[in-house]
């Protein structure tokens, strides 16, 4: 009977975007990740977005998944109330658990999180949000990649170098003093990867943050190269 | 400190914005007189806001003191706006600050615009440790305070709000400034055309949503199966859901209980509206700021130059040079812990 049945608890977060909802699918720990009507947004907009990001977060976990990354197992969509039901994993958001490690463990971590992205870069996928808040970190030290819901497919350098840049903003703005050690273990990382597929594009895309980032707004004349 | 009683004259001198704030060390605004030059056709082209500037600099400090009821021999601290901006336009503000510092033998101190606009915008509302949506002619820009900065959590990867609207104003043939027609024109619609939504993480791009506002305004069905309302409507409604959907974003990750809505499109009631829901399903407090000191204003200018003044007093005159390009993330803030 209990292996029938599909059952939602309470909400676990509350973000931006979207609700988590602990629960059980069929005696599966799961979640239902919510995409929830904006009051803010006329409707025709609310429903494309919706639906748009719920499809298309589904597709790319399930796509991503096959690469044999860390990503939720989706068990379930339902497009009409926006609902992804996933794999529920238990972790910690690295935003909260980064002041625990010592410098040692946090170049490992960021190192993997750097291979991490650059296979999924290699693959043609673009996160679009990656952020210390969207990767979880396990009791077993383990990295999961969540919340694809901006997620794109594309091979240009100029996508994944955004992607790239995106991150550095989070890790400057957040965790200011951690970046240095940061940053770096984390393009060591995704250089890494490339270069074991003897592929030179890793190169290309991390130069191409400096060009994106001189096209910001006021950006000094020096750093414009 | 000697200089603790006293009045501080702020210049802001930025971008089409003239203005002169006379304001105390407590906080309140004496005098606070605008000259905004308004192009007769185009945009702001750089050497005639100079021009306008150079030409209507002494009457607004002569208007400012007068207002204030006070003469220059009242005043303690003169404050002017160093970055970022147009740099033709910025030297003008360092160099009237300069000469009436060196005149008069009172202390300058240069003044980062974005960070005036936040702290102008926390004094009035008495707001403590805001995350704040500024959002004008030349910025947009998510920000708080974290690590002794005001970091920017998401900005406009191009151009900005207020300069895009602008920008589609004009292709219609709506005279500058265009923001406060497109508001009213899109009052008048319910029709939405679908346009590009983009927002990268906590970032957006608006040269895009620019690209297709413009293609639809000279498109041939353009009068027939749609009106200039409409594309104002789609317009208001795609880019503020952008500016909401990542305000909201970074409301949740930097877990902030107030947020403050600054800058010159402010003052647009649609965007207000769309702020204020998301800091009420968020249980955060919501402020926008009195449209007079919303805008770029000398006000603003004299009280960041206050805080700075008392934490690090006066500059030297080495130290006055403009910095068109200064991001408001490099700028210490020392007055706040």
């Amino acid at each position: 009977m209990e292996n029938n049945t599909i059952i939602e608890g309470d909400i676990i977060h509350r973000g931006a975007e979207a609700s988590l909802i602990h629960g059980f699918w069929f005696g599966k720990e799961v979640i239902f990740k919510k995409r929830y009507p904006k009051k803010y947004r006329i409707e025709p907009i609310d429903k494309k977005i919706r639906v748009s990001r719920t499809l298309n977060e589904a597709r790319a976990l399930i796509k991503v998944k096959n690469y044999g990354l860390n990503v939720p197992q989706v068990f379930e969509i339902d497009v009409n109330t926006s609902t992804i039901i996933m794999k529920y994993i238990e972790g910690e958001k690295l935003k909260d658990s980064i002041s625990v490690f010592d410098n040692q463990k946090k170049y490992e971590i960021f190192n993997e999180i750097g291979r991490f992205i650059a296979i999924l870069h290699q693959n043609g996928h673009i996160h679009g949000d990656i952020t210390t808040s969207n990767i979880l970190i396990t009791p077993n030290e383990d990295i999961f990649l969540i919340d694809f819901g901006l997620h794109e497919y594309s091979d240009s350098i100029e996508d994944k170098s955004v992607d790239l840049h995106l991150f550095k903003r989070v890790l400057i703005s957040s965790h200011g003093s951690d970046f240095n050690i940061c940053f770096k273990a984390f393009i060591e990382g995704y250089l890494s990867s490339y270069e074991l597929n003897c592929s030179n594009e890793g190169k290309y895309i991390v130069r191409n943050i400096n060009s994106i980032e001189s096209r910001g707004r006021y950006v000094k004349q020096v750093e414009r190269k | 400190m000697e200089n603790e009683e006293g009045l501080c004259l702020g210049i802001e001198s930025t971008a089409h914005t003239w203005s002169v704030g006379i304001v105390d060390f407590s906080g309140e605004v004496y005098g606070l007189v605008n000259n905004t030059y308004i192009p007769e056709e185009g945009g702001l082209h750089p050497a005639l806001v100079r021009e306008h500037h150079l030409s209507n600099f002494k009457d607004t400090v002569l208007k400012a003191l007068q207002e204030a009821k006070c003469s220059l021999k009242d005043i303690s601290l003169i404050a002017f706006s160093q970055s970022p901006g147009l740099g033709p336009i910025l030297r003008i503000g360092s160099l009237v600050a300069r000469l009436l510092s060196q005149l008069r033998g009172i202390p300058i101190v240069g003044v980062n615009h974005c960070v005036a606009h936040i702290e102008i915008g926390r004094l009035m509302c008495n707001i403590e440790d805001p995350l704040t949506l500024y959002v004008s002619g030349g910025n947009t820009i998510i920000s708080a305070y974290e690590s002794a900065r005001y970091q920017i959590f998401g900005e406009t990867l191009d151009i900005s709000i207020g300069n895009m609207i602008d920008m589609v104003a004009r292709d219609a043939g709506l005279a500058h400034p265009g923001g406060p027609k497109i508001e009213k024109l899109a009052e008048k619609s319910n029709n939405y055309i679908s346009l590009p939504y983009i927002v990268k993480g906590m970032d957006l791009t608006f040269s895009g949503l620019y690209t297709a506002a413009r293609k639809l305004i000279e498109s041939d069905e353009y009068g027939i199966n749609y009106v200039l309302e409409d594309v104002a409507h789609s317009l208001q409604e795609t880019s503020f859901s952008m500016l909401t959907e990542i305000t909201e974003r970074a409301l949740a990750h930097t877990k902030k209980t107030e947020v403050l809505l600054t800058g010159g499109v402010a003052a647009n009631k649609r965007l207000q509206e769309m702020i204020k829901s998301i800091c009420e399903d968020h249980g955060a407090r919501y402020e926008v700021v009195p449209l007079k000191l919303a805008g770029d204003n000398g006000a603003m200018i004299a009280w960041t130059g206050i805080l700075r003044f008392k934490s690090e007093g006066g500059f030297d005159l080495s130290q006055t040079n403009i910095n068109p390009k200064e991001r408001m993330d490099n700028i210490s803030i020392p007055w706040r812990k």
